[in-house]
């Protein structure tokens, strides 16, 4: 399994939950601002209706006055209405054909000639709060037959002003949405988060041997408890046959044992009897080699199958890969140079989590195997590094090697791809392959060109057997590959 | 010596009886579990040899009784079973030695002489003597007829193992696993290569071999004397 392939639990940003609070928030804020939007365009309209109506109606009540009444009418009205008090706000102006003032409560034309447009706006200054400001002014004008022209506006700075206060309102409503849509998702996707953990890491416990522990269910009924409720059913039905399988290996191991010991005990015996001649005791001693033979091939298969039921895990501890291999290797040194070849290592300190005795044998497999099939002369090389996935072992020859079409059968129980050589029980590699799976290793035969190189990669472990927060390694799958 | 065997399989209780008495033992049976705690207790053993496996008890809880009553005497038990876990579970449990069925009856009788001297107690010395052999256990040298013997730092704890032992036998698969602290079984002998150059170093050139090979058992360092 390659670091690749672990979820990155470390990042709230990356996982689903806040993917989905995000796309939501995202949702929520372009439709609140959709509503508020359209409710300011719909309220300024509104308004500005109301302004114009305003207008309009003076308009159309003045220019009927100057039907009726004249100039004269129309001034002493406009007079009337500047003294009185009339609708706030309100703005008159009327004009002789030169443009000068005839009456109202503006100072003078604030255009320079007639501008064309129905509707006007311009400012107007005006003395208050003990200073002049500007106040924007919407009107309209009316030209007599006679070329006086009348203009009735409004001072519109409160309808401009509680437009601002609407469009900032808005403004600050969308960001909030915003910015509280994406704490709560952060806050849900964390609180997703330590649930997924939490059963991540019981998962690897689980995998790392503890066969006893369960994913934790907290009570709420929700789809998490159910999922774990779910998972911890299959896992005591698991549980329950491994335990079945476990009792049935040791009843064979122990019903297969019992009668060769007996077997053996005889042989010895007769051995040891004088009435045997030359002839009979050399079959007595080939008889004690095939006990030893179906012995051994008895205890890988048993081997297999605990390193393959994971039971073996309880006794694993956290041990020095380098110092083993060069312990084996020191070992097999001199069988290796009697037959003729030359096997070295090269190691520097790698911890692994291992059970000692299963990765001892897998060493062994492996030196044996290349000491039996590389033929005479060979170089087996043996290295422990340390990398940034773990710890990768290695062992290569420059034998013949497998052929690639081959890699994936070699791996398989009593598979011997060599006729030349038919010691061993062909179970070897399976065994490695068993132990390396047990451990979480990648098993990989591949090309040292000329040769076989057999690399062993171990995931990184913490020290203390501490639970690993932050990478969480899926549940076991078949890790044997076979790679050129 | 007095040697109490706990197994309830007849016929291997018979060939085990049959080779200890005749290896000079003498050899007390009981055939279940019951029987052999009580006799386990009762009795002045040397040693007691135990299978896992009982009927109405099994051998690792007869070990823990007697060892939470304080009895030392050392035990040795034989298991059929498979796990490779079984032999650090019967050490733990307060077993001396365990081993696993089938095995050479050299083997056994190997592992009970070296509980048997065990039991006598390792002798605190610097240094070990056999015939004209003299290891120097502080600064790992060893001599012979007063001439320094070139070993590795492996030769050594492989000689001293076999010298601590002197006049035993000691099996390859006691060597595995005393001298490499390895549970396993090798299809090449490779404890024979070791012996071998250990041999070279030691014995060439000597009259007095002292490296003995007891065929299908393993080695013993012996001084025959003249």
């Amino acid at each position: 399994m390659a670091p690749s392939e672990r979820p990155p639990f470390s990042n709230s940003f990356r996982t689903s939950a806040f993917r989905l609070a995000i796309a939501y928030c995202l949702l929520f804020t372009v439709s609140v601002s959709a509503l508020l939007g359209a409710i300011y365009l719909i309220t300024g309209s509104v308004l500005a209706n109301e302004v114009d109506n305003v207008i309009l109606i003076e308009l159309d009540a003045l220019a009927d006055e100057y039907d009726r009444e004249g100039q004269d009418g129309i001034i002493a009205e406009l007079t009337r209405l500047r003294e009185s008090w009339g609708r706030a706000g309100a703005i008159y102006l009327l004009v002789d054909p030169s443009l000068a003032k005839r009456a109202g409560n503006l100072t003078a034309w604030p255009f320079n000639g007639v501008p064309k447009e129905r509707w006007l706006e311009f400012d107007i200054e005006a003395l208050r709060d003990g200073g002049i400001v500007r106040d924007p002014v919407r009107a309209r004008v009316v030209e007599f037959p006679d070329g006086y022209r009348l203009l009735v506006g409004t001072e519109v700075s409160e309808r401009r002003q509680f437009q601002q206060r609407f469009r900032s309102a808005t403004l600050w409503a969308i960001g909030s949405t915003a910015l509280l849509g994406a704490l709560m998702g952060l806050w849900l996707s964390r609180r997703l988060m330590a649930r997924v953990r939490a059963i991540s890491t019981a998962c690897q416990q689980i995998v790392a041997g503890d066969f006893a522990r369960r994913l934790p269910v907290g009570g709420s009924r929700d789809e998490f408890d159910a999922l774990a409720v779910a998972v911890n059913h299959v896992l005591t039905r698991l549980d329950q046959q491994t335990a079945t399988v476990r009792a049935t290996f040791d009843s064979a191991a122990h019903d297969l044992r019992g009668p060769l010991f007996r077997l053996r005990g005889r042989l010895e015996e007769l051995q040891g009897s004088t009435a045997l001649n030359a002839e009979g005791r050399s079959s007595i001693d080939r008889a004690l080699k095939d006990i030893d033979s179906v012995q051994r091939t008895l205890a890988i298969l048993l081997q297999i199958a605990q390193a393959e039921s994971g039971a073996a895990l309880a006794e694993s501890a956290r041990l020095d890969l380098g110092e083993l291999v060069q312990e084996i290797t020191e070992l097999y040194e001199p069988a290796a140079r009697a037959q003729g070849l030359s096997l070295d290592c090269d190691v520097e300190r790698s911890w692994v989590n291992g059970h000692r005795q299963l990765l001892t044998q897998l060493l062994a497999n492996l030196i044996e195997n290349a000491v039996n099939y590389a033929g005479p002369g060979a170089l087996i090389h043996v290295t422990v590094r340390t990398n940034a996935e773990g710890v990768r072992l290695q062992v290569a020859d420059n034998g013949p090697g497998i052929p690639v079409e081959d890699r994936e059968r070699a791996l398989r129980p009593f598979v011997r791809l060599s006729s030349a050589k038919s010691t061993g029980s062909g179970l070897g590699l399976s065994l490695v392959a068993a132990i390396a799976r047990l451990h979480q290793a990648r098993l990989l035969l591949e090309d040292n060109a000329p040769g076989l190189c057999v690399v062993v990669q171990f995931q990184a472990t913490r020290p203390e057997n501490a639970p690993q927060k932050h990478a969480v390694p899926a549940l076991p799958t078949p890790r044997v590959n076979a790679t050129a | 010596m007095r040697l109490l065997l706990i197994e309830d399989d007849p016929e291997a209780a018979r060939f085990v009886l049959k080779g200890l008495r005749e290896g000079g033992y003498s050899v007390e049976h009981a055939a279940d579990g019951r029987d052999g705690l009580f006799r386990a207790t009762e009795g002045k053993y040397d040693a007691i040899i135990t299978d896992r496996m009982l009927p109405h008890m099994d051998g690792l809880a007869i070990v823990q009784v007697l060892r939470q009553q304080g009895c030392d005497t050392p035990v040795l038990v034989l298991s059929a079973l498979g796990n490779v876990d079984d032999r650090v579970r019967g050490l733990r449990a307060g077993g001396d030695d365990y081993l696993t069925k089938p095995f050479a009856f050299v083997e056994l009788l190997a592992r009970v002489e070296a509980l048997l001297r065990r039991k006598a107690g390792p002798q605190a010395t610097t240094t070990l003597k056999v015939g004209d052999l003299e290891l120097d256990l502080l600064g790992r040298r060893a001599r012979r007829a007063g001439r320094e013997i070139d070993l590795t730092s492996k030769e050594f704890t492989l000689l001293e193992f076999l010298v601590r032992r002197a006049g035993q036998v000691v099996t390859r698969t006691m060597l595995l696993e005393g001298v490499w602290d390895l549970q396993f079984d090798p299809q090449t002998n490779l404890i024979d290569v070791h012996i071998s150059r250990l041999r070279q170093a030691v014995d060439r050139g000597f009259d007095r071999v002292l490296i003995h090979t007891v065929r299908g058992a393993g080695y013993v360092v012996r001084d025959d004397g003249t």
